[in-house]
C-alpha cells in the first residue's frame, strides 16, 4: 500500500482518486479448455459444459465454457508469477494510513459466458474510499473497486466489486494515536 | 478418431424453477484433503504461493498448517451451484467469505440450501442459494451466497 507519511486527508484522497480507472488491460491468454481441465480437476468437478467440446456445442452456449469464477483468472495475466506492472495493482497506489491489508469481500456478478477462445479484457476503477474504526484501527482506509470483465465483442461479462480494509500496525496506531489499540 | 467426454455428471441434469422450494437441501459432495489434492489445487489455481504448499513456510509465517487457497476455496463452491442448477441454469451471482481454514486430512463437505425465489419473465425464474465448506474439525470454514437463473418447464 501506498502509505502516506504526512498528515493524512481522507477528503483530498478521496477528490483525487474516486473515479481513477485504469486502462482496459487485455487477458494475457483466451480462455483455453486445459486451465479450464486443471480448474475442474482440483474440485472433481466432471460437468461436461466445461470438458466435453461435444456437449458444449449441443448445448445452450454453443461451445465449452469456463466456470463462471474463472472470468477474473482469463481476464488477467495469470496468477503466478506475480507481475510488478499490473495495472489492477491501481488499489495499492491509493494512499493510506497503513501499508497492512485484509481482503474483506468480493462479489461477482456474471453476465455473459465465457467460452474457449473468447478473449477476455478487464478495466478496474476505484469506487469508493472511506475511514472506518475497527479493532486493529480506529482510522483504518477502506477501498472499493470495481472491475469490469468484457470480452473481444466489448460485451460485458463479469462485474466485479472487491473491499479492501487498510490499516496500520498497533505501534503505528499508539504512535500516530497515543493509544495503543485492542 | 474418437473424442474422449467427460465422466458422467450430476450437473447435467436439468433442475426447474418450478420445482424448487425454498428451504431444500442441495446435497452437494464431500472431498478428502489429501496430499494429491493439495497438489491439484496448485496445479488447478495455479498458485503457487507457498502458505498453501509448503508446510515449513506456512509454519514460519504462524499457521499451523498448508491450508487451502482463495482458486480452490471458489471453485468448490461454485460446483455446489453449476452441478445443481443443470446446463441451461446460470449462476449470475456469487460471493463468499473465507472464516476459516482448511487444510490437509480435512475431511470437506460442500453444500447448500434454496433460500429464496423469485419469477423473472415467462421462460426463467431466480433462485438464491446459501451454499458453504463444511469440514470435520471446525464445521463450516466458507459461507457463500449465489443467485441462479433457471429455466422453466413451461
Amino acid at each position: 500500500m501506498a502509505r502516506s507519511t504526512g498528515t493524512y486527508d481522507i477528503e483530498a484522497v478521496r477528490s483525487e482518486w474516486l473515479g481513477r480507472t485504469t486502462e482496459v488491460v487485455r487477458g494475457r491468454y483466451p480462455v483455453e479448455y486445459d486451465s479450464i481441465r486443471r480448474h475442474c480437476h482440483m474440485v472433481e468437478d466432471t460437468n461436461p459444459l466445461f470438458l466435453d467440446p461435444e456437449y458444449g456445442e449441443s448445448s445452450v452456449h454453443g461451445a465449452v465454457i469456463a466456470p463462471p469464477v474463472m472470468t477474473r483468472y482469463f481476464a488477467g495475466a495469470g496468477v503466478w508469477p506475480p507481475t510488478t506492472d499490473n495495472p489492477m495493482n491501481i488499489v495499492r497506489e491509493v494512499p493510506t494510513r497503513g501499508e497492512r491489508m485484509i481482503n474483506l469481500n468480493t462479489e461477482w456478478e456474471y453476465v455473459l459466458p465465457a467460452r474457449v477462445g473468447d478473449h477476455l479484457s478487464q478495466q478496474t476503477e476505484v469506487t469508493d474510499i472511506f475511514e472506518k474504526s475497527i479493532k486493529l484501527d480506529p482510522r483504518s482506509v477502506w477501498i472499493v473497486t470495481e472491475t469490469r470483465i468484457t470480452n473481444q465483442h466489448s460485451e460485458l461479462v463479469a462485474i466485479g466489486t472487491n473491499t479492501l480494509c487498510t490499516h496500520r500496525t498497533p505501534e503505528q496506531v499508539e504512535a500516530e494515536e497515543g493509544e495503543r489499540p485492542l | 478418431m474418437t473424442t474422449r467426454s467427460a465422466p458422467n455428471s450430476i450437473a447435467t441434469e436439468q433442475t426447474y424453477w418450478e420445482d424448487v422450494r425454498v428451504g431444500d437441501a442441495i446435497d452437494g459432495y464431500d472431498l478428502s484433503l489429501t496430499w494429491t489434492k493439495m497438489a491439484e489445487q496448485v496445479s488447478g489455481s495455479q498458485d503457487f504461493y507457498p502458505v498453501h504448499h509448503d508446510p515449513e513456510f506456512a509454519a514460519e509465517a504462524g499457521h499451523p498448517a498448508i491450508f487451502y487457497n482463495t482458486g480452490w476455496t471458489q471453485a468448490a463452491l461454485c460446483r455446489v451451484v453449476t452441478d445443481w442448477a443443470g446446463p441451461s441454469g446460470w449462476m449470475s451471482k456469487f460471493r463468499f467469505e473465507m472464516r476459516r481454514m482448511n487444510i490437509p486430512d480435512d475431511q470437506v463437505h460442500a453444500r447448500g440450501k434454496v433460500v429464496g425465489k423469485s419469477n423473472l419473465d415467462d421462460a426463467h425464474g431466480v433462485v438464491d442459494l446459501e451454499v458453504w465448506l463444511e469440514n470435520d474439525r471446525l464445521g463450516v470454514t466458507t459461507p457463500g451466497w449465489a443467485t441462479v437463473r433457471l429455466p422453466k418447464r413451461s
